[in-house]
């Protein structure tokens, strides 16, 4: 019997999201623990900066999830730049690999944290492959 | 990255915060190992996920293996190639004062800490009866490429421990005592040195 418990979900998370910059964790919800209980595994993303090699490999990570069965959406804040996703640099490199760039959502720092966390879990639990490819994969 | 106050960062092993990237029959977990996320960030510890070298080399279907069967140059130099992606951050944190640890996955080929997994005749058809290998005291084959890595950057060693999910039985419960064990030292010889860690 296969008692593998994986959840066959995972989501591109900003360093910021995982790591809040001391000061601003108030104002974003946790969303690692959001992911935690939506049964979201993570992909961390770096913080601002080059990280050329790394980025490639997270992208080589994401083909080789994205071609086998496993729903990956992105999630960015709004105010940072590229909204943490370094997107122009990542979504090329997603291309590249043949995996069309995942679906985005956006935290907004500005607003009502505890509604921020509810719109999260709500995309998150919204979002899957369709039928057909999760029956494909996942055995 | 952030300047200012030196921070507690623990360098994660990938599945450790994203279960899918086990090799079939292997995640334990959904999604986020959440008793380790817990004892992290409850010390105050930021995290760090390092890339998972055995996902992007042999792929998320791949079959289950041990040390002897990833200790080849290919796979060492695909993981020298993921070291060198991530060593930069690590190295940004060693030298803005951060204190670093380091959390692998004990009995994993790659991610071993304090033990691997290790069967020399294992090979060809995967046709080897359940839990026949052996779980043996040396770190893995990808935390050995890494280390080295820091090592050639003059970078001091990063203390390091494993969560014992691969080594058989898993037993939450006692690999969650070890774990605080390590941390809680930790604190506590930060607590008497009263230093920062030296960064040449």
């Amino acid at each position: 019997m296969n008692r593998d418990a994986r959840g066959w979900r995972m989501a591109l998370v900003p360093d910021a999201l995982i790591n809040p910059p001391a000061g601003a964790g108030a104002a974003l919800p946790d969303v690692l623990r959001v992911l935690e209980a939506s049964n979201y595994g993570v992909l961390q993303l770096p913080p601002p900066g080059g990280h050329s090699l790394l980025l490639a490999v997270i992208a080589d990570q994401v083909a080789e999830y994205a071609h086998h069965g496993y729903a990956v959406v992105a999630l960015g804040v709004h105010g940072e730049p590229g909204n943490g996703l370094h997107w122009r640099r990542l979504a090329p490199l997603l291309r590249n690999r043949g995996v069309v760039p995942p679906p985005r959502h956006l935290i907004r720092p500005d607003v009502d944290t505890s509604a921020q966390g509810q719109r999260l879990a709500a995309f998150l639990a919204g979002y899957d492959l369709p039928e057909a490819e999760q029956r494909r994969w996942r055995v | 990255m952030e300047q200012g106050v030196p921070r507690k960062v623990a360098l994660v092993a990938s599945c450790l915060l994203n279960q899918n990237a086990k090799v079939c029959e292997g995640a334990n977990y959904p999604a986020v190992v959440s008793p380790v996320v817990q004892a992290l960030r409850s010390r105050g510890y930021v995290l760090q996920q390092l890339p998972c070298p055995e996902l992007a080399f042999a792929g998320v279907r791949r079959w289950w293996a041990v040390y002897e069967q990833y200790d080849t140059p290919a796979y060492r130099a695909h993981c020298r190639r993921l070291a060198q992606a991530i060593a930069p951050l690590i190295e940004q944190h060693l030298r803005r004062g951060d204190e670093l640890i380091l959390i692998g996955l004990d009995g994993s080929p790659s991610t071993g800490v304090r033990f691997t997994s290790s069967k020399p005749d294992w090979g060809g058809r995967p046709n080897r009866p359940e839990d026949d290998w052996e779980i043996v005291p040396r770190r893995g084959v990808w935390i050995e490429e890494l280390e080295a890595e820091l090592a050639r950057r003059g970078l001091p060693p990063v203390p390091a421990t494993g969560w014992a999910l691969d080594m058989g039985r898993f037993d939450e419960a006692g690999a969650r005592a070890d774990l605080e064990q390590f941390l809680d030292s930790r604190e506590t010889a930060a607590g008497s040195r009263g230093d920062d860690p030296v960064v040449p």
